[in-house]
């Protein structure tokens, strides 16, 4: 038997908080170019950079020239100085460093693509490869995001968080959306809802099969086609069919219809403060693996140390889960405390 | 913990997972009363009340001045994620070995490059990566011809690349590098020795050096400050084999990195950190091949895909779903890591120019991939990967206070707990005889056990097969080899003796060759390992 003084206190990891006024990085290239400055603040979907795109290594003999600044911007054609041989910058983009030989290198390409700001708030700083921003709202960081960061208006579409997306479902509504997709979503859906003009799907988990040939497919469609809008996909919870938690749930709701971001790094969730949800009571409980994963319901007591499948001995706790999607009845079950998650505080 | 002390908590606050136990004075020596592991984000307290009830439901005797449980003295040890270097070198060889005494000694290598013109984009995207924090550069000491081109176009790149950046990542010029210290201005320097082009895991300065940087980075990290868990495991295996003046190995496998350490009474003799012998390593997720390692060593049936994102979930939240298939697939990953423990496995020759000796007393396995599998089962898992032949004592750290004892200052103090807990902290697993040139036919040979209490018992060997064989713990037992050709047990004879210990795996005897031969198709593979391991692991359902 094992002594606590309250259920609360039982040895549960707890689930995923949100983040109040997350700082988010937007990574940069070599090349590209900031639009803002440190202490600027920002709305979602304001451009903060240009993207340089198919970028290249040039290298011009500077013939004894005054170097140019490492990271120096270059417009094309722009004098880099010379008096009787004129050297001049081959291209738009930015000083790398010159060589021992006195070869400027630099990286030079087309600036086309505009890079917005996945939330609003204040640009922290502007490095050489990224931008950091201190966002306005709330965050729930996910497992992983595969695209670049994207703001849209949240889209529901599903009805609970362990259906998954069929790919009917996705049309030209959902243009410059972002769509929740429930536990799932398959290659072929993640390809429709890019091709809808989807800006981003949330879903709690992704086969890793799906995820690669997604990526494929997405450097494919960049390296033929040019400034295709951003796409981002936000893996919540892990992989293979994995129910949204639900008190990210809970707060995508909230957030519906409104505009959302997501960004890449930390990989995360963007919401409007508002959204913000009042905590679960302390005993509830989610089941993030085995056979109840994605149920909730109540932690009743920690019944102790039991042998589990394959003789594995853990700790475990009598929950008594509700009502499941797809019919599934209210029950109580012994489960192992390391396969809970805790939604209270 | 101190004399004038009844009790006290030994905690190892690990990335995926802590485990406590609680240790006290009875009859007059130190003993382990209870340990229990949860997961890492878990609050320590209530782990650390359940000992305490736990022992006081059974024996209240033993508490009875303990009311004040929180206040018992904590000896607590930490192992954090690695940190990241990026590894830059004039040539490819440079980089290879200078990515080596990195590796190998507790970093994560973020990027390596060469000085080519195709890398230029890629070194300098990893220079102005905002997650830099420590880079490595080195050529040969001095930089030979063919380094000094290449070398000065890369420093030009750093030197570049550092001004454009407000922190200042530490830069440790190794060898030749060191002359262009005078670029850096400002930076923040580290001077080291040339990287050796002999990738071995004794002592090296180069890594030496690094080991020492990577802790130093962890424990900055961490406000907790709490001793580096890997720094002391390695210390306790130390301590341990001056102790009991033995070989003593350990090996210990993580979620963030896998450790290795052989130790005799001398000291340490070879040692490795490595972030790709993790349980699960992160580049599972983004690469298939990485999967791929553990479902090679998987008994479960299921379609790839499946399993390959099980390993994935097996990164991100490694103390989810252990029972039942996961505890296979945490066995299968334990095994993929000491496989890739074993690779670089180099001791250096001895000084008098002798081949090193890879032999050990006692084989110490540490790691929560071990603690969900049963003794016959671990016992297997070490000698499919960690193939030598001979004989060893096996044991398992089940209670993970090795490394908090080995962040004791005193080593007068270590030695004292450990021959004090020697008997509970390693619960033993048996012993294993790996014996090769076994032939199969008529005269394949027998094995008699004959226990120190006169039992007896013969067996008839099998060649290229796996057999347990009873000994219970506390036991010792001498067995013996008789073949008609002659086995292979570091020593070739017809008639070969050896003394075993007992242990909750008993004694396993392998005839299987070295390096283990497997078939390339997945299914005939799986079936074979699955034939080996089901008699190990009871409950094994079809």
């Amino acid at each position: 038997m094992i002594v606590l003084a309250a259920l609360t206190e039982a040895p549960i990891v707890p689930a995923t908080p949100a983040v109040i006024e997350p700082v988010v990085r937007i990574r940069l290239g070599l090349g590209d170019r900031p639009l803002v400055a440190a202490g600027v603040h920002v709305a979602a979907g304001d451009p903060i950079a240009e993207r340089l795109r198919d970028p290249g290594l040039a290298d011009t003999r500077l013939g004894g020239i005054q170097e140019p600044e490492p990271g120096a911007l270059l417009e094309d054609g722009m004098p880099l100085g010379g008096k009787r041989r004129k050297v001049a910058s081959p291209g738009h983009g930015r000083a790398l460093y010159v060589t021992p030989g006195g070869n400027l290198r630099s990286i030079v390409g087309h600036h086309v693509e505009i890079v917005q700001a996945p939330a609003a708030g204040i640009v922290q700083a502007v490095l050489a490869t990224a931008i950091v921003l201190r966002t306005d709202g709330i965050g729930y960081r996910g497992t992983l995001m595969t695209g670049d960061p994207t703001t849209g208006r949240l889209v529901i579409g599903v009805a609970r968080p362990d259906d998954e997306l069929p790919v009917a479902a996705i049309d030209v509504h959902g243009a410059g959306a972002i769509v929740v997709a429930g536990a799932r979503i398959d290659v072929e859906a993640l390809t429709r809802s890019r091709a809808m003009g989807v800006r981003g799907v949330v879903v709690g988990g992704v086969v890793g099969r799906d995820l690669r040939s997604f990526a494929a497919s997405e450097a494919r469609q960049r390296a033929a086609i040019h400034a295709s809008p951003p796409f981002a996909l936000l893996v919540l919870d892990g992989f293979g069919k994995r129910p949204i938690p639900p008190g990210v749930w809970a707060a995508l709701i909230e957030a519906e219809g409104r505009e959302v971001g997501i960004a890449a790094d930390p990989a995360m969730i963007l919401l409007d403060a508002a959204t913000a949800i009042a905590p679960a009571a302390p005993d509830r409980v989610r089941a993030a693996a085995g056979e109840m994963t994605g149920r909730t319901g109540r932690l009743l007591e920690v019944v102790g140390r039991r042998r589990l499948p394959a003789g594995v001995m853990a700790l475990v706790g009598r929950v008594a889960f509700e009502a499941g999607g797809s019919g599934q009845p209210p029950e109580e079950r012994l489960v192992a405390l390391a396969d809970l998650e805790r939604l209270g505080p | 913990m101190t004399e004038r002390l009844p009790a006290a908590f030994a905690i190892d606050h690990g990335t995926a997972s802590t485990t406590a136990a609680l240790i006290a004075h009875v009859d007059g020596r130190a003993r382990i009363l209870a340990a229990a592991a949860q997961p890492a984000g878990a609050p320590l307290d209530p782990l650390l009340a359940g000992l305490v009830g736990d022992v006081r439901a059974v024996s209240p005797e033993l508490l009875e001045r303990m009311d004040d449980w929180p206040a018992l003295e904590r000896f607590e040890s930490a192992t954090r994620r690695p940190p990241s270097i990026l590894v830059l070198g004039p040539t490819e060889a440079a980089v290879a070995a200078l990515s080596w005494a990195a590796a190998s000694s507790g970093w994560r290598i973020s990027g390596r490059h060469a000085a080519e013109a195709t890398q230029v984009v890629a070194i300098c995207e990893a220079l102005l990566d905002p997650d830099l924090e420590t880079l490595l550069i080195g050529a040969a000491d001095p930089s030979t011809v063919g380094e000094r081109g290449q070398l000065a176009d890369l420093l030009a790149m750093m030197a570049a690349a550092l001004a454009r950046r407000p922190d200042r990542p530490e830069v440790v010029l190794a060898g030749g590098a060191v002359e262009a210290a005078d670029r850096f201005e400002g930076a923040a320097l580290i001077f080291a020795p040339a990287a050796s082009q002999r990738a071995e895991v004794g002592s090296d300065p180069l890594r030496d050096l690094l080991a020492g940087l990577a802790s130093a980075r962890t424990d900055a990290r961490d406000p907790s400050a709490l001793p580096d868990g890997r720094v002391a495991l390695a210390r306790a295996t130390a301590s341990l084999a001056a102790l009991l003046d033995r070989r003593i190995e350990l090996v210990d496998v993580g979620a963030s990195a896998g450790t290795r350490i052989l130790a005799d009474a001398n000291g340490i003799l070879g040692q490795v950190v490595r972030v790709d012998a993790a349980l699960a390593p992160r580049e599972a997720i983004s690469d298939d091949a990485v999967a791929d390692q553990v479902l090679a060593w998987s008994t479960i049936r299921a379609d790839p895909a499946t399993l390959r994102d099980r390993v994935r979930n097996l990164v991100v939240a490694p103390w989810r779903d252990a029972a039942g298939d996961g505890a296979r697939l945490r066995l299968a990953a334990g095994r993929a890591a000491l496989e890739r423990l074993d690779e670089g496995w180099r001791l250096p020759a001895t000084p008098d120019g002798h081949p090193a000796d890879y032999t050990a007393d006692l084989l110490i396995v540490s790691g929560g991939a071990f603690d969900v599998a049963p003794a016959p089962a671990v016992s297997l898992a070490l000698v499919d990967t960690l193939r030598r032949p001979g004989a060893m004592a096996l044991a398992h750290d089940h209670a993970r206070v090795l490394a908090p004892i080995g962040a004791l200052a005193d080593e007068e103090d270590r030695r004292r707990l450990l021959a004090d807990l020697l008997e509970d902290a390693l619960a033993p697993l048996g012993s294993a005889i790996v014996a090769t040139g076994i032939h199969s036919g008529r005269h394949r040979g027998t094995l008699r056990l004959t226990t120190t209490d006169g039992a007896s018992d013969q067996v008839e060997l099998v060649a290229g097969g796996v057999q347990l064989l009873d000994l219970p713990p506390g036991l010792v037992a001498t067995a013996e080899l008789t073949t008609r050709d002659g086995a292979w047990l570091g020593v070739r004879s017809h008639h070969l003796a050896v003394e075993v210990a007992g242990g909750l795996g008993g004694l396993l005897v392998d005839t299987r060759e070295i390096p283990l031969r497997l078939p390339d198709r997945p299914e005939r593979r799986r079936d074979l390992l699955d034939a080996w391991q089901r008699p190990l692991w009871p409950g094994t359902e079809g």
